[in-house]
């Protein structure tokens, strides 16, 4: 009893409920803005935050993590330019939804798969922490090779029309994930000596550059410029419709809490993964990629899951899962606090006053996340002759933004040829996305399990995760064939 | 009468014009450094701990002097950063940059920089310390460093680092050289990847930061053996020195610690640097700043000026010699 009313007095203040409103709501601004991460405003809010309460400064820090975990698929939907990352799986039916007219519903499908997602992720961060965290210590690199190989297998389902186009779009981006220092001997890679290739080829620009740019070269060379205003005061979502959807969000959240408990591994695959389970068991999945509502449920489902569950192994190990839990563990630390579980046994009542904040973003995201609807359709309502000159240059400005690097932006431009080349020629970019993000993490976590074995290959199969992942491994390419040969069989 | 902006004005106005400018000119010429904004350029992406400290030190600068804003500028180990610094130009005399490890380290990885981590530059003040800590999982059965060094003398053992060039990848490289011992490293990308694997045995050693492992250690999953300052540290009282613990096993001499210190142009005005000297002697001495350093393990720089010019330069041959020997050069 005692300890309820110390969890209350130190959640209800007002401080704390502003910090929330106003952390989601820079997140979502932020996370809209191509080019401005999440993780840069966490960044910048940081020193902010030396002043406030503890709990306060974190709720601070976590509503900009969820709000710009949201905002980027604003952008994604808008103009097919993610925001963030992880909302390049939003826009492959996003985008075609507000081409068709429907933007105002892909943009609240995403809000609300978003929200769903986040309490479900939440809600397993308050009750399964400790039993997530578990996992998360015995994913060893084995473990982790297996994820991987079971994550590549979705890019089949993303491959559009033709697999094979998608398996080489996938291994384009294999190779050029290979620019840059060897992980293990610190050989340079495809760098030509060029100090700006040494760190890989930055992520940022080549997102902007694939899927933003080829849209800006098609509009100026399609001889008939079409002048289609995108008219957001379409249809907005029927409850109907999401219900439909929520079977997919709720897979989707699960997934991605899974994913998020695992340090390492992140937002954007968690958001392909959904996405392909989406794909594989809707009875519509001809429709995928082509506008449907369920795959932006799915995208965002995966990426808002993963939200709440990096903060698992933060509190409950003291081990952040990505770069913004790192700068969050940064703010714990100043405040004299160490995550982990010290911090359950010392700090309880101001851990459940954290997760009554985090709790209240959720909602608070509701709000925000509808207000920012409202305010940012009006890029749906811009005629392209005039949008379209502004999202160039907003795509130069996300580019350099990341590292202040001219580089990036030459990078940006050479991947936005690129990506006019794959749309030109039936290639779809998500595979190569993928390609280019699990790449260097298969091959790491290959090296990584034999350098730990000492070369012996008995280890890939020590323990029940490494079979779970194998099995769903091999159950993923057996169906992916048995798909191909129905399908041969129905041509014949 | 002279045409200009397509007002016709004469001559002796201009003239007049002129003359107040040019004065005012003068007048902002004779004000004292700074008679700007400073500039702290930051080597690595905003997050990371060089940036926390950096942030930090900025803001108690700016209480001193003038605004102070943060740039984050990563690339290739610091070294993008660095080389524009050495570069010089427009706004370098209002510039500084958060040096580490990785000044000097990047310098013995990289075969072609286009200038010299000692020479290039104008040294201020080394700002903070945090000391690397070599820690085994708790299952681990060794328990002191002599321990380990005869156990990975008979057998092959592994270290993990948060990433190749990394200051603790060179610890464990120093390490695996004075001991003359065969330990594999097993790079991951970034602290938070290569923790788990600790705590979970998959790897059997690593020299990490203070503020990353010192939680592990409180909760009893880690176990510290040394720590890699010539000091012991207030933190983790009865951990000895690695000088101390790896007597006799060539460790005589093994220190590293990650080092945090403000660096300008060498060209920077000289009342630029007697004001950063004066202000960082009085923030580094107030309470704040004394504060903070707990939150990170970490103890307040001693070197100043020459002497951190100093000790950079014999940091530099430390490190180029364990590239050499580990065979990073690239």
């Amino acid at each position: 009893m005692e300890n309820i009313s110390e969890v209350l007095t130190l959640f209800l203040s007002i401080d704390n409920f502003m910090a929330i409103a106003a952390g989601v709501l820079i997140g979502v601004v932020v996370g809209a803005i191509p080019g401005l991460t999440a993780t840069m405003a966490v960044a910048l809010a940081l020193p902010f935050t030396f002043s406030m309460e503890p709990v306060t400064a974190i709720l601070l820090l976590v509503g900009i993590y969820k709000g710009g975990m949201y905002g980027g698929s604003i952008t994604a939907i808008l103009i097919r330019t993610p925001g963030s990352p992880a909302a390049a799986c939003t826009l492959l039916d996003g985008y075609p939804m507000a081409q068709q007219g429907q933007a105002k519903k892909a943009l609240k499908t995403a809000l609300y798969s978003s929200v769903v997602a986040d309490l479900i992720s939440n809600v397993a961060l308050i009750f399964f922490a400790a039993y997530l965290a578990k996992i998360a210590l015995n994913f060893g690199p084995p473990e982790y090779f297996w994820l991987i190989c079971f994550s590549l297998t979705i890019i089949v389902s993303v491959s559009g029309n033709s697999a094979i186009k998608g398996l080489i779009a996938a291994g384009l981006g294999i190779i050029i994930s290979t620019i840059g220092l060897d992980a293990v001997y610190g050989t340079q890679r495809l760098t030509f000596d060029n100090y700006n290739l040494m760190d890989r080829v930055s992520f940022i620009p080549l997102l902007i550059g694939l899927f933003a740019i080829p849209e800006v070269i098609d509009f100026y060379t399609s001889r008939v410029a079409p002048h289609i205003r995108t008219a957001v005061s379409g249809a907005s979502l029927t409850w109907k419709e999401f219900k439909g959807s929520l079977k997919t969000v709720i897979r989707g959240s699960v997934i991605g809490v899974i994913i998020g408990a695992i340090p390492g591994t992140g937002a954007t695959s968690a958001a392909f993964i959904s996405y392909s389970e989406a794909k594989r068991t809707s009875p519509r999945k001809d429709n995928f990629g082509k506008g449907e509502v369920e795959g932006v449920a799915a995208a965002e489902a995966g990426n808002n899951g993963v939200a709440g569950a990096t903060l698992i192994p933060l509190l409950s190990l003291g081990i952040p899962g990505d770069v913004i839990t790192a700068i969050i563990l940064g703010a714990f630390m100043i405040h004299g606090l160490t995550p982990g579980p010290v911090l359950f046994q010392e700090n309880l009542p101001l851990v459940y006053a954290l997760f009554c904040g985090i709790l209240v973003s959720s909602f608070v995201l509701v709000f925000v996340g509808n207000a920012a609807i409202r305010y940012f359709s009006i890029i749906a309502d811009i005629p392209k002759t005039i949008l379209l000159p502004i999202v160039l240059m907003f795509c130069i400005y996300g580019a350099y933004a990341v590292n202040n690097s001219t580089f990036d932006i030459g990078l940006m431009l050479a991947f936005g040829v690129l990506g006019f080349l794959f749309n030109r020629t039936g290639v779809a970019a998500a595979p190569f996305l993928i390609g280019f993000i699990l790449g260097p993490m298969f091959e790491d976590n290959l090296r990584r399990t034999l350098l730990i074995s000492k070369g012996d290959p008995t280890i890939f199969f020590r323990g029940p995760i490494a079979w779970v992942f194998i099995m769903l491994t091999v159950a993923s390419v057996a169906f992916a064939f048995r798909r191909y040969w129905i399908a041969r069989r129905e041509q014949a | 009468m002279i045409e200009l902006f397509g007002l016709r004005l004469k001559r002796s106005v201009l003239g007049a014009v002129t003359a107040v400018s040019l004065a005012c000119g003068g007048l902002a010429q004779a004000e004292e450094w700074p008679d700007d904004n400073i500039r702290l350029v930051v080597p690595y992406s905003a997050g990371g701990t060089t940036d926390l400290l950096s942030r930090k030190v900025a803001d108690l600068l700016q209480r001193e002097l003038s605004t102070v804003v943060v740039e984050n500028r990563p690339g290739a180990g610091s070294t993008v950063a660095t080389g524009q610094l050495a570069r010089g130009g427009r706004g370098s005399d209002h510039m500084l940059l958060m040096a580490s490890p990785g000044h000097t380290i990047g310098a013995s990885l990289y075969p072609n920089l286009r200038y010299d981590p000692v020479a290039d530059f104008a040294f201020i003040r080394n700002v903070i310390n945090i000391p690397n800590v070599m820690v085994v999982p708790a299952s681990s059965p060794y328990n002191t460093v002599a321990e380990f060094v005869e156990a990975a003398r008979e057998q092959q053992l592994s270290f993990s680092s948060p990433g190749i060039g990394s200051s603790i990848h060179m610890s464990g490289e120093l390490f695996k050289n004075l001991t003359k011992t065969q330990l594999v490293h097993v790079p991951f990308r970034g602290s938070g990847e290569a923790l788990p694997a600790l705590l979970a045995g998959d790897v059997d050693v690593a020299f990490e930061n203070m503020p990353t492992v010192y939680p592990h250690i409180q909760s009893g999953k880690l176990k510290a053996l040394a720590v890699t300052t010539p000091q012991e540290s207030e933190f983790l009282p009865g951990v000895p020195t690695m000088q101390q613990a790896g007597a006799g096993y060539g460790l005589e001499d093994y220190e590293t610690s990650a080092w945090f210190g403000l660096i300008a142009h060498k060209s920077f005005p000289e009342s630029g640097l007697e004001k950063l000297e004066l202000a960082l002697e009085k923030i580094m001495s107030g309470d704040d700043f004394q504060n903070f350093l707990p939150q990170f393990g970490a103890v307040a720089g001693e070197e100043v000026g020459e002497d951190f010019r100093a000790m950079v330069k014999s940091e530099l041959a430390k490190w180029s010699e364990v590239a050499e020997q580990a065979n990073l050069k690239r």
